[in-house]
């Protein structure tokens, strides 16, 4: 390999490569070593007698040769060339001066860090969701629909009770069931049950009725939608909610025709926009007779959390996060405040009422803190029921310290690192981004969270638990770039069928495959990489060509099912054509960004961003090239070879698929090449034809494997992952490769050797 | 009965953050410095099912008349009372007259087509324009020499928590009924909730920084230095909610607490909102306000006057049945009574920064949805003016002839200066303001 290619690669591995291999060229370190390190020390910590302090600051190379070459060697500046001050300025600058070479070469470590803001959001959640029980779903679909002769829902009037999977009706003129109880002219439908949200996000729900309605959403006494005044052409009502992705939400829909009225039709369909979605039916899979609680669903914004290092950590506060932790502990009071009677037990004319109060306050904060209270910590809540003789201010008042105190907001930031409670909080927050639940937070009291068996055994009963399964959906979703494809629109004269109803059912697509992943236990890497079946309905198996029997055409309206995509080289979520439309341009497929993509998530190879801006040749230069030959002659210099060797290489694999990712056989007449070449970084080379060949690639790649259980680490951990032992990522890795890549129990591995890591 | 409101509700009303607080106190002392022109303002009460025509209309015209048993309890303002008989609400369309009689009262415009049907007539909808005030107010918030904090202000007494055609009297829009609200402490939540929540957090301010102090030997050293960052913004946050001590020109009202919301409440909730409604005008946080009693077809059981019926079967009956006819008359001077206890409280408040009292600046104008209850009238729509807020000549009976309500809607505004050429259904506008006002 020649030199130059070793520093123009990007590859941290080239860190490692020392200059110094390569003798015959005088470097910078060689002239470090020749005439400083005898002074500053080999790494430039300094030496006890010569120089002790060590070489750091924050001037640039410039500036660093500048003053090297004035003052260096002490009393001998002379000694020492200009062409040598640069090298060996850039050297140190590089390998040891500068601040982001001393947080390179720092040794990792596991941070203080507060909640982020997923983790403050599901934490206030489920901290109120313990003190309001609720109803678990019982694997029906749809909403329980209860039809009423008249206005008045009285139950022994009640006609009907069943199950409807979605709420789309036309009654027409009629009735909505042949019933003789049941008129056409005055009848109530209501429908009751749970919606699920599948992401975190807002929901706009949408009714469509020419007759009255109400909504009610996640909070029971005051609608979402009061639709029972209809007026004019108003036939369409919509309101927004925000809510957290995985969970369960009350909803209610009721629904009537009065005689009084003089309405003739009657109809309605329940709709929703789900976030990066067009407006849709609300689809049964989404909904559930069973009856949830309300949940506490902060609506106070949130800046986002320090993504710089590829994941969502905790590592910083601002002024905007100081105020948001403040309007969202206000808000959280005031919708607290009118229940606290409930939660604790008591009247407001009892005469223990304060007491009772107290002492939910107190149970609350231990909650929160993640560990019980002691006489220091108990003493700032009780203080507020002294000072106060308004029960309500001081509780209102608690809430607001417990919510703004560091014991709430940091995490394991009390107590010596492995006691219980710090082990139960670990658990929590790595498989749910929440606070322990409360056979955890029994198992820390009775002292059975000492060794890795016990802590194995918890973190098996979490694992099963929804909130772990929509953590690792979330992972599943950032892993595949879902969530960061946002706007994938193509030309609309090459790509008419493409609209935005089209977009958002082939997202759907994709979230159901990662749902699934994300849900089944034993699902694994391997059926990720390899599955060659995908989630088609009736509006995208045309467009993406399903061969079909003629007489099993699929209507437009019919529901996803999982279908192969015969007589294609498709293979894996990675050819999934929601990714390879989202990994292209409006008219062209992207070899770049799919290259990318597999070096970077897939393979987990570190790219530099490009040394020079270049824009893209345009199509119309050269008319006759694919896009192949196009992308080979815009990244053929030099310059841009140190990385796109790799990119490209792999890039072109994928290279069946077309910008709205749907299968090709040419482009322009010439049948597609989709052979890619990757070296290893073993330094092996393999020559890879295609999708299929890739995804064989992948699924049996040490490199694949380990960047999968990296970014999962990291996801779930939010700390970096060398921090818990060096041999941590190799142990995993093989822990993974035995349990068959099954990803649900590498989520289990890793949690356990979180919350076991310093205890025997 | 719990009176939690909305979460999205609380976060409009409260905007929350420290840095939004000197909004609070509508920056009184440079708002009261210059007042180049006076404050105006606006207050329509409403109380529902017509009233007694012969115990209510005087029968003279001009300066010298007298007030019968209804109006006695403005004995006290007659000189600043203008009662203006022959006032009429002409809009027909969908919709029963207690409907239209509620949506078109302050719209001047039809009901849309509905599902909402009372009586025999058409079902209709929500009225198909906005009410007078809310022109006023948004003509108001336009500029910044009159602006407020709420700009308006909608109480109501004991109104059913429904929100229908007979519900709502105020109209931001086109199918955009305003709810009123009628639990004083969520009035005075919107009003001073703010201001609670500064103080609350200033109470625990010390605990916190404590908490940081305690924690910070624990973390090692390169975990402190995010926790004291921490600590910083927290010292920060202290030193902003110290530079605006109360948020406020004035004390917060004290209200009785524990008043459920119920029939027999309804004297002293009525008390609380008046209270609140003139304490909120003192501060600047609203020119306008609406004050409703109960609702169109409003059924108030005035237990307190010996009065056991609800007020709406009451005025079914007709006028030979001379009981029913006397306790209209005795529920329509209750009426009366809360008018003038505002009234005489808005007397007895200084113009804050100006000349005179409140009442000086401030027009109430005291309506019903019907004429009469047994026979449904829009005609002769109850009018009863007080105050001396929009320069009309005080002191007088006036009486006119079958003239549209659009008219007077349109001398209110051109009152504020709003110079309107029409307002709600423009067939009705065509002679402009009403004459003999001023």
């Amino acid at each position: 390999m020649p030199l130059r290619r070793v520093f123009c690669s990007v590859f941290v591995i080239a860190v490692a490569v020392s200059a110094a291999t390569f003798a015959a060229e005088r470097t910078g370190e060689i002239v470090y070593r020749e005439m400083c390190a005898s002074c500053h020390g080999p790494n430039g910590e300094g030496t006890p007698k010569e120089y002790p302090e060590p070489l750091l600051g924050d001037k640039s190379v410039k500036e660093l040769a500048v003053v090297i070459a004035k003052t260096m060697p002490e009393n001998k500046p002379e000694k020492c060339s200009r062409e040598d001050a640069d090298l060996v300025a850039a050297y140190i600058h590089d390998a040891f001066y500068s601040p982001l070479a001393q947080a390179r070469i720092k040794p990792a470590r596991v941070a203080l860090s507060r909640l982020t803001v997923r983790q403050y959001r599901e934490s206030i959640a489920d901290l109120f969701a313990e003190l309001r029980p609720s109803e678990q779903p019982n694997g029906k679909l749809g909403l329980r629909g209860n039809y009423f002769p008249s206005r008045r829902n009285r139950d022994n009037e009640k006609v009907l009770d069943r199950i409807d999977p979605v709420v789309q009706f036309d009654f027409g003129e009629g009735k909505p069931i042949q019933d003789d109880r049941l008129k056409t002219d005055e009848f109530t439908i209501n429908w009751s049950g749970s919606v699920f949200a599948p992401e975190t996000g807002n929901y706009e729900f949408v009714v469509k009725t020419v007759n009255g309605m109400r909504l009610w959403v996640n909070e029971n006494d005051v609608p979402l939608i009061d639709g029972s005044v209809r007026s004019g052409n108003d036939v369409e009502h919509r309101e927004s909610r925000f809510l957290l992705g995985g969970r369960y939400y009350p909803l209610r829909l009721e629904f009537f025709k009065s005689n009084k009225a003089k309405e003739k039709k009657a109809a309605i369909a329940l709709h929703w926009t789900r976030p990066h979605h067009t407006t849709e039916l609300i689809d049964a899979r989404y909904l559930s007779p069973h009856r949830s609680s309300e949940v506490l669903v902060v609506q106070t914004p949130f800046p986002a959390d320090d993504r710089s290092v590829g994941y969502e950590r905790g590592s910083s506060v601002s002024k905007e996060w100081d105020q948001a932790t403040t309007d969202a502990a206000l808000e959280i009071a005031s919708t607290v405040l009118p229940e606290v009677n409930r939660f604790a037990g008591t009247k407001n004319d009892a005469g223990d009422r304060k007491q009772k109060v107290q002492d939910f306050a107190l149970q609350l904060a231990g909650r929160a803190f993640r560990r019980p209270l002691n006489e220091e910590t108990r003493q700032p809540f009780i203080k507020q029921f002294e000072d106060n003789t308004d029960v309500d201010a001081a509780f209102q008042r608690s809430l607001l310290l417990m919510l703004k105190s560091p014991r709430f907001l940091y995490r394991e930031v009390d107590g010596s690192a492995n006691d219980p409670w710090n082990v139960a909080s670990r658990i929590g927050y790595t498989l749910w981004d929440s606070l322990p639940d409360k056979p955890l937070r029994d198992a820390a009291a009775n002292g059975q969270l000492t060794n890795r068996e016990q802590i194995r055994s918890q973190v098996e009963r979490m694992a099963a638990d929804p909130r772990a399964v929509a953590k690792l959906n979330a992972f599943l979703r950032q892993w595949t770039r879902l969530d960061s494809l946002i706007d994938i629109a193509k030309d609309s004269h090459l790509y008419p069928e493409f609209d935005p109803a089209v977009i958002s059912d082939l997202r759907t697509s994709l979230e159901l495959t990662l749902a699934d992943a994300a849900m089944q236990p034993r699902a694994t890497y391997r059926q990720l990489i390899l599955d060659d079946e995908f989630y088609l309905n009736g509006r995208l198996a045309p467009l993406y060509r399903v061969d079909l029997p003629a007489d099993a055409l699929m209507p437009q309206t019919a529901p996803f099912q999982k279908m192969k995509l015969e007589g294609e080289t498709r293979v894996g979520v990675i050819t999934h054509p929601f990714l390879m439309a989202g990994l292209a341009y409006t008219a062209t497929s992207s070899p770049i960004h799919r290259g990318v993509f597999v070096s970077r998530s897939l393979l987990g190879r570190s790219l530099k961003p490009p040394p020079e801006a270049i824009a893209p040749i345009l199509e119309d230069l050269h008319p006759d090239l694919t896009t192949r030959e196009r992308v080979a002659l815009q990244t053929k210099s030099q310059v841009c070879q140190g990385c796109h060797v790799m990119i490209n290489s792999l890039g072109f694999t994928l290279e069946s698929f077309d910008a709205i990712g749907r299968w090709r056989k040419a482009e322009k007449g010439k049948l597609i090449n989709d052979t890619g070449l990757y070296t290893t970084r073993d330094g092996e080379e393999r020559r890879i034809q295609g999708a299929p060949e890739l995804g064989a690639f992948l699924v049996d790649s040490p490199e694949s494997r380990q960047a999968f259980v990296q970014q999962m680490f990291h996801f779930l951990v939010k700390q970096p992952i060398r921090a818990y032992g060096a041999d941590v990522p190799g142990e995993l890795g093989r822990s993974f490769l035995q349990n068959d890549q099954q990803i649900r129990m590498l989520m289990l591995e890793i949690a356990t050797t979180v919350a076991a890591t310093g205890l025997n | 009965m719990t009176f939690r409101s909305s979460r999205r509700e609380f976060l409009r009303d409260l905007g929350l953050s420290a840095a939004a607080l000197p909004f609070v106190c509508n920056l009184p002392s440079l708002g009261f410095a210059n007042q180049a022109q006076r404050k105006q303002r606006l207050i329509v009460m409403f109380s529902p099912n017509g009233i007694v025509p012969d115990q209510f209309w005087p029968d003279e015209e001009g300066a010298d008349f007298k007030l019968k048993t209804i109006l006695s309890p403005l004995e006290s303002l007659k000189d600043r009372t203008l009662v203006l008989n022959g006032v009429c609400d002409k809009i027909r369309g969908d919709g029963d007259s207690h409907m239209r009689g509620m949506g078109c009262l302050l719209t001047g415009c039809e009901l849309f087509p509905g599902n909402i049907q009372g009586g025999s007539d058409t079902p209709a909808g929500w009225a198909s324009g906005l009410s007078i005030d809310q022109e006023i107010k948004n003509f108001l918030q336009a500029d910044t020499a009159t602006r407020t904090r709420f700009g308006s202000l909608e109480f109501g007494v004991m109104v059913p928590d429904r929100a229908d055609t007979w519900t709502r009297m105020v109209y931001s829009g086109p199918n955009k009924p305003v709810a009123p609200i009628d639990d004083p402490y969520q009035m005075f939540n919107k009003l001073y909730g703010q201001k609670k929540n500064q103080e609350s957090l200033r109470s625990i301010v010390d605990a916190l920084k404590d908490d940081f102090r305690k924690l910070e030997p624990h973390v090692s050293g390169d975990d402190r230095a995010l926790l004291e960052e921490h600590a910083t913004l927290v010292r920060d946050f202290e030193r902003e909610l110290q530079a605006n001590p109360d948020g406020l020109n004035h004390p917060e009202p004290v209200l009785d607490q524990g008043i459920k919301e119920e029939n027999d409440n309804i004297p002293k909730i009525s008390k609380m909102q008046i209270d609140l409604l003139v304490q909120s005008f003192s501060a600047d946080f609203a020119r306008i306000a609406t004050f409703q009693i109960t609702n169109s077809v409003g059924g108030a059981k005035m237990r307190w006057l010996g009065i056991e019926e609800g007020h709406h079967e009451l005025s079914h009956e007709p006028d030979k049945n001379e009981s029913a006819q006397d306790k209209l008359t005795r529920i329509n001077k209750w009426y009366c009574e809360q008018l003038a206890y505002l009234a005489e409280r808005l007397a007895a408040t200084p113009e804050p920064g100006g000349q005179g009292s409140l009442l000086d600046n401030t027009l109430i104008i005291w309506t019903n949805e019907l004429g009469k209850g047994n026979s449904h009238t829009l005609n002769d729509i109850p009018f009863v003016m007080v105050g001396n807020g929009l320069d009309f000549q005080m002191g007088r009976s006036v009486k006119y002839k079958k003239t549209a309500h659009n008219r007077l809607l349109m001398s209110i505004a051109h009152g504020f200066g709003h110079r309107l050429t029409k307002f709600g259904n423009p067939d009705f506008c065509g002679d402009g303001p009403l004459s003999q006002l001023t």
